[in-house]
């Protein structure tokens, strides 16, 4: 009987005579389909062809090494389950197996119920095995194709008004009254906080499923943020905000993906703006003392009530004043904290009513 | 009388499609519009556009490469102007792509939505 049953098909590779026969008529016994040989090689060529769920391979075998069985086995045949049998009881080549990804060893002599027990457990771990990288896999692909669904369903209806608007403006433009062009403009505006919403609510989700921090690298935390200053300085000029800097030129290298870093300050400095009245100003500071590398974003905006304070990490949240027009997606700084933690980094803020905030961003060297 | 230089649009927006062609009209462009891949090629036979933008992300992820592939392979197409309008930027705002021998030379890679203003200037950069 060379057929998987329902109780799974075992492989025994070893050289003598009776242990196969024992171990057949044991495991047949119990349900199990059973296949045995006395040779490495033609082991590995039948676990190859028939994927056997199970595996117990004589450690001493003729002409071929059993680790090197083992290795080609574990390599060849994902999830398998392999247990050697140690004819001399050396503790020391049962080890070895088991650092190689060995599940279990079995030492010479051993009883038909020790065998059923060992192969019972063994295709049991052999099931949840199986059973978890599906559940895994599952899950994996339905965030991506989430991810992907929402990026291309939410975005496009979007593009589409937002490139419409555009031909609209073309097509007529010269007519249009300045009242009419308001319209328009308030119409931009609002198409693209909706398009900024669903960016970062689908960066956060990436970061969840793993793929928006592509590669973490040696990484020198001052480029980050002069390139981040740099992105944001004609926005600061617009809203007659002065950006300062004060940037240690020897900081240590840190850790971390300079892509999504880089997103990370652009959006602090970016809600310093929006916080920070005309003439006001934001200054980013970056040094380090001798564990974490510290870059802190103040402003001499209005400021976070005491209360409100715990929740501006939260999504959605936004502290709002009465009546006040809301700008931005809720989920700005909700990123922030996200991308911080896959850092291993903390981001804390302390503000002053109607003095100014800081943000405080602390990477470990 | 001055012929006016010919762009194919391809892309399985009609919405979008019509937005682009006023915009390109109006700069005074013969703008023809396919809603698929396979009409696309069949068009840059029939027509022999003097340029050709093509959406990345049609019904399939990857269908946009897939026509860009097909055109340079063509005659017709090895040296046209070819732009990609990319909807989905799933690279991330601040990496681009970088031609190579899976994805044959484009001349431009524009992001959806696309100014008016820009996507002339880069027409009229390509066509001279």
């Amino acid at each position: 009987m060379t057929h998987k049953t329902q109780e799974g098909l075992v492989l025994i590779i070893d050289d003598e005579e009776t242990i196969r026969d024992g171990c057949r008529q044991a495991l047949e016994k119990s349900g199990y389909a059973v296949i045995t040989t006395e040779d490495g090689p033609e082991g590995i060529r039948i676990a190859r062809e028939k994927r056997p769920d199970m595996v117990f391979v004589d450690l001493n075998l003729p002409g071929i090494s059993g680790l090197e069985v083992i290795d080609i086995l574990l390599e060849d045949i994902p999830h398998i389950v392999l247990v050697v049998i140690t004819g001399y009881a050396s503790i020391v080549s049962a080890v070895e197996s088991m650092k190689r990804g060995a599940y279990d060893y079995l030492p010479k002599p051993f009883t038909p119920d020790q065998l059923r027990a060992v192969t019972k457990r063994g295709l049991e771990h052999h099931k949840l095995t199986i059973e978890a990288k599906r559940l895994r896999d599952a899950e994996e692909k339905m965030t991506r194709d989430f991810i992907t669904f929402v990026s291309h369903e939410m975005r496009s209806p979007l593009v589409v008004v937002q490139q419409s608007i555009e031909s609209l403006k073309m097509v007529a433009g010269d007519c249009l009254s300045d009242e009419a062009n308001d319209i328009i403009g308030r119409c931009e505006k609002r198409i693209r906080n909706l398009e900024d919403l669903v960016e970062h609510w689908l960066n956060i989700r990436q970061i969840e499923a793993g793929t928006l921090i592509r590669e973490k690298g040696i990484l020198d935390l001052s480029a980050v943020v002069m390139r981040s200053i740099e992105d944001m300085e004609p926005l600061c000029e617009k809203r007659e905000i002065t950006l300062e800097r004060d940037i240690s030129k020897d900081l240590p290298m840190i850790t971390g993906d300079g892509e999504s870093l880089v997103r990370v300050f652009v959006n602090i400095i970016g809600n310093a703006t929006k916080y920070t009245p005309a003439g006001g100003a934001i200054s980013v500071h970056a040094g380090y003392d001798d564990h974490y590398v510290t870059v802190t974003v103040s402003d001499t905006g209005r400021g976070i009530p005491k209360d409100k304070i715990p929740f501006i990490f939260e999504p959605f949240y936004r502290v709002k004043e009465t009546g006040e027009q809301l700008e931005g997606s809720g989920l700005g700084l909700t990123f922030c904290k996200r991308i911080m933690d896959a850092h291993n980094a903390k981001i804390t803020v302390s503000s002053e009513e109607g003095r100014g905030t800081t943000f405080m961003l602390r990477f470990p060297q | 009388m001055i012929t006016k230089k010919k762009i194919l649009l391809i892309d399985d927006d009609r919405d979008f499609l019509m937005a682009t062609r006023l915009i390109l009209e109006k700069s005074g462009y013969e703008v023809f519009l396919a809603e698929n891949g396979t009409s696309g090629i069949d068009m840059i036979k029939s027509i022999a556009p003097d340029l050709a933008i093509v959406d990345m992300m049609m019904d399939t992820w990857g269908e946009g490469f897939d026509v860009i592939a097909e055109v340079r392979s063509m005659d017709r197409g090895k040296d046209m102007p070819l732009i990609i309008l990319s909807g989905v930027d799933l690279q991330g705002p601040y990496q681009s792509f970088e031609p190579s021998n899976e994805f044959p030379k484009v001349d431009r890679i524009l992001h959806k939505p696309v100014k008016a203003d820009d996507l002339i200037q880069h027409v009229k950069d390509l066509l001279g």
